[in-house]
């Protein structure tokens, strides 16, 4: 059954005997540089062949996907880039049979020398990789060792050759360590890369993968990629990746393509794509200079009364903050005023918005400290990162400044009693059947009307979408409304865990936007991310937090200025 | 199954062997009500208790399992009241020995059961389990594998939309009362498990699940010639065991009153079968040393 797909091209996973002595070895020595016959031999034939390919969702007026012709040759490392809704994911899951959606297809398309759906499903199953965005849903079982099996045992792939599929595609990827671990053990980035290997397990010719590193930190994100490289240029499997954050990727990929209201072109100029855009774009451009000396001149207090809007929720200020008169605004006003207003007593305050003082907290008896003695002073009306590596304290740090946990030891002040907490994963936040209930579940309880949620979903791109469930909306767009939901509650003190995963350019920048005017307008912002080309542009200070303690407290540009490594 | 196998009896056995053997005794234990085969299973349980989990711990288990055995024993004659010899009256009630006694053998049989059950779950830990199972139902297991998985996640999630919630309704009053706050979660909850079962279930589907009319199995135990010799010495001894339990069993009478006990030399043998695993133990922990 698994010979018959693999046709004159050997398939990936499958290491040629001149190799398979150093497959075993910790090292393995990588032969990309010198030209692999497998690399040669894939460079005659085309992986992909779509000649006219449109696709309309069913009860859809127009088609998502509009006439595309696209080749993508074997042994490519190809980039689909693309916003959020442009249809990316349509067209991976299209190519792969057993997850193609619903709806009506025209045109032609080949995969792997074979029409769409004619391909027998062991060898559709094999031949095509699938690596989905979420490291969590696409796991089924519960230990590794399971899961790099589940595959070879759905296609009744007899022991003996299961088990040496198994062995070699471990030892490719190194996971000896963590083969017996149960997958829920692991971190995010080893899930995902867990669930690249039991795809590869399968052999298959083609991997198709839709926002691969979207939920991961920006090292796993690494990690993951180098090993996709490997599997690329060592075993000669072609690569698909759909992105919406292609930076990372472009030093590893051999093309790309973008998809454009539903037709996809060739990108001309690939090193292009490595290019960090600006998140504050026209007048906020010079944000970098402009911006810094107000806020660290004044502590942001004067700048936050200034650039307080007095119209209701719509008030989005996009003309610069000086050309407002401050005296306009009457902080007793904020009660009907826009969400973006928290107590007017938060803006005039000195005192720290949250200070811990030799602060100790573990989550066990028998448990390690997370955080060790740990002083830490975050100003009023600023947006502050913490940033670090996994499981360095982040999200802990942040419950506990959100009053779910209480330290061990040490003391904490928060100035603001009401709080809100956005949490990594945003459907945590999501309890009613249309966008436009969600966003009004706590907003009318702390004040906020239906102007202000009209408002709130205005700005964040939502409008169009408030009669729609929350989980048919995208991920950006989820991340988008869950933002929204917990403004809309008027916090005084916003923590957010990784507000900016999963965002793709537009969202960034909507998000970037409304922090800005949320700590402008007196909110205290701390938020927890791995996203260091956010903090660069976004935040005021940043702490690195290492080992259970804050290991620096700085504002931007200073950190960044004097890190060697940890820059974006 | 996170830690790699615990060095003790049967550790490298396939799995059928300890399933045989525990199967046996805890049967053993339960069917032979005579004073002394639950003694001396309940001194194997025991023995092999400390020999695992160390000595203290098992005496400290015994400070709620020796006061269980004394209220059995204690509250049975108040149910069933026969026997002869008569202790003393509550009012009009007789209290009889031999009920007492009754009741301390079933209380000791109670407490057996549960060590040499606690015993099964060291010598037996879950994937071996699901080796066994596995293949004869392959389905099953993966389903007990996918279970065995989300009960962990639907944990952290729930935790998560609590933790959002109650900081949300802190410091505003009651925002979300409490007694509806466990209910939003849990609707919450719902909503988010079965937006993530689609997704998992398109990556079962593109891993090609129900592909073949029958699926394999990457099972880690391998039963060999060694395995069918020792399984097949274990039932053997079985069957001698079951025979002398039945006879012991047999010859003993609680009602009306209290047989005598005689020494008897089937009770070796009997000692001998509740100490495999001590002493598989031990041999297994000291080829090292």
């Amino acid at each position: 059954m698994r010979g018959e797909n693999r046709g004159s091209v050997p398939p990936c996973g499958q290491v040629p005997p001149d190799r398979s002595g150093s497959t075993s070895g910790a090292g393995f020595a990588s032969p990309h540089g010198q030209a692999s016959p497998i690399a040669e031999h894939n460079a005659t034939g085309e992986t992909i062949h779509i000649s006219g390919l449109s696709f309309t969702y069913p009860g859809a007026a127009s088609p998502v996907l509009h006439g595309l012709d696209w080749t993508v040759p074997a042994g490519a490392f190809a980039l689909v880039v693309g916003g959020t809704g442009s249809g990316k994911s349509t067209l991976l899951s299209l190519l792969k049979p057993e997850i193609a959606p619903a709806g009506v297809r025209t045109g032609d398309a080949r995969v792997l020398g074979e029409p769409l759906g004619s391909l027998a499903p062991a060898a559709s199953a094999s031949g095509i990789g699938y690596v989905f965005q979420n490291p969590d849903n696409q796991l089924v079982c519960e230990s590794v060792w399971h899961e790099m099996a589940f595959g070879l045992e759905n296609l009744g792939v007899p022991q003996g050759e299961m088990r040496r599929l198994v062995a070699e595609t471990s030892y490719f990827f190194g996971m000896e360590d963590w083969f017996r671990s149960r997958t829920d053990t692991l971190s995010g980035g080893r899930k995902q890369l867990l669930a690249l290997a039991s795809v590869l397990v399968m052999q298959p010719r083609l991997l198709l993968l839709d926002e691969p590193t979207a939920q991961l930190d920006p090292i796993a994100e690494r990690t993951f990629l180098h090993a996709l490289f490997r599997v690329n240029r060592e075993l000669g499997c072609t690569v698909v990746v759909a992105t919406h954050r292609p930076q990372a990727m472009v030093p590893y990929a051999t093309c790309a393509f973008e998809l454009k209201e539903g037709r996809i072109g060739p990108v001309a100029d690939i090193s292009a794509l490595e290019e960090r855009p600006a998140l504050f774009e026209g007048d906020n451009v010079a944000r970098g200079g402009g911006r810094q000396d107000a806020a660290s001149a004044c502590g942001a207090a004067d700048v936050g009364a200034s650039s307080v809007s007095g119209t209701v929720g719509a008030g989005i200020p996009s003309a610069p903050a000086a050309s407002r008169p401050p005296a306009a605004v009457n902080p007793q006003r904020s009660e009907q005023a826009s969400p973006f207003q928290a107590f007017a007593n938060t803006r005039r305050r000195a005192q720290p918005a949250v200070r811990l003082a030799r602060a100790w907290f573990r989550y066990g008896r028998d448990a390690d400290w997370v955080l060790r003695n740990l002083d830490l002073t975050v100003a009023p009306g600023r947006i502050h990162a913490l940033v670090g590596g996994n499981g360095s304290g982040k999200s802990t740090l942040l419950s506990l400044m959100a009053g779910a946990r209480t330290l061990s030891k040490g003391s904490l002040s928060c100035a603001a009693s009401a709080r809100a907490l956005l949490p990594q994963d945003p459907r945590a936040v999501f309890a009613e059947e249309t966008v436009a209930d969600e966003l009004m579940e706590w907003a009318r309880m702390a004040g906020c009307g239906q102007r202000s949620a009209d408002a709130m979903a205005d700005r964040m791109g939502l409008a169009d979408l408030m009669a729609l469930h929350p989980y048919d909306l995208s991920g950006g767009q989820q991340q988008l409304l869950a933002l929204a939901k917990l403004t809309l509650t008027r916090p005084g003190l916003l923590l957010l865990d990784e507000p900016s995963k999963g965002l793709d350019l537009a969202a960034r920048r909507t998000v970037a936007r409304l922090l800005r005017e949320l700590a402008d307008a007196g909110t205290d912002i701390v938020l927890a991310t791995h996203d260091l080309d956010f903090v660069s542009q976004v935040v005021d200070d940043v702490s690195m937090v290492f080992d259970g303690e804050i290991a620096c407290t700085s504002p931007r540009e200073e950190f960044f200025a004097g890190n060697v490594y940890y820059r974006p | 199954m996170n830690a790699p196998d615990r060095i003790t009896a049967f550790a490298t056995a396939h799995p059928a062997v300890p399933a045989a053997y525990l199967t046996v005794t805890l049967g053993l234990t339960m069917f032979s009500v005579q004073p002394v085969l639950i003694a001396l299973s309940l001194a194997g349980a025991l023995v092999y208790g400390s020999c695992l989990r160390g000595l203290a711990s098992v005496l400290a288990a015994l400070r709620w399992q020796l006061p269980l055995i004394a209220l059995i024993a204690l509250v049975n004659p108040l149910f069933s009241a026969a026997g002869l010899t008569e202790v003393f009256r509550i009012g009009p009630r007789a209290i009889y020995l031999e009920s007492i006694w009754y009741g301390c053998a079933m209380g000791g049989l109670l407490v057996t059961s549960a060590l040499w059950f606690q015993a099964a779950a060291e010598l037996l830990p879950f994937d071996r389990v699901m080796a066994l199972a596995g293949n004869a139902a392959p389905v099953v297991a993966l389903m007990v594998s996918m279970v065995m998985r989300l009960i962990p996640r639907f944990m952290r999630q729930g935790r998560s939309i609590l933790t959002v919630q109650g900081v949300v309704s802190r410091g505003r009053g009651s925002l979300v009362a409490s007694t509806r706050s466990r209910l939003r979660a849990s609707s919450v909850l719902m909503g988010w498990a079965m937006e993530d079962s689609l997704e998992t279930a398109d990556a079962m589907r593109a891993r090609g699940w129900g592909v073949a009319r029958r699926r394999t199995t990457y099972a880690r135990h391998r039963f060999t010639g060694a395995d069918a010799l020792r399984l097949l010495a274990l039932l053997a001894a079985a069957a001698a065991m079951v025979g002398l339990a039945w006879l012991a069993s047999s010859q003993y009478r609680f009602f009306p009153t209290m047989s005598a006990l005689v020494p008897w030399w089937g009770y070796v043998p009997y000692a001998l079968w509740m100490l495999v695993p001590t002493a598989l133990h031990v041999y297994e922990r000291g080829r090292f040393a």
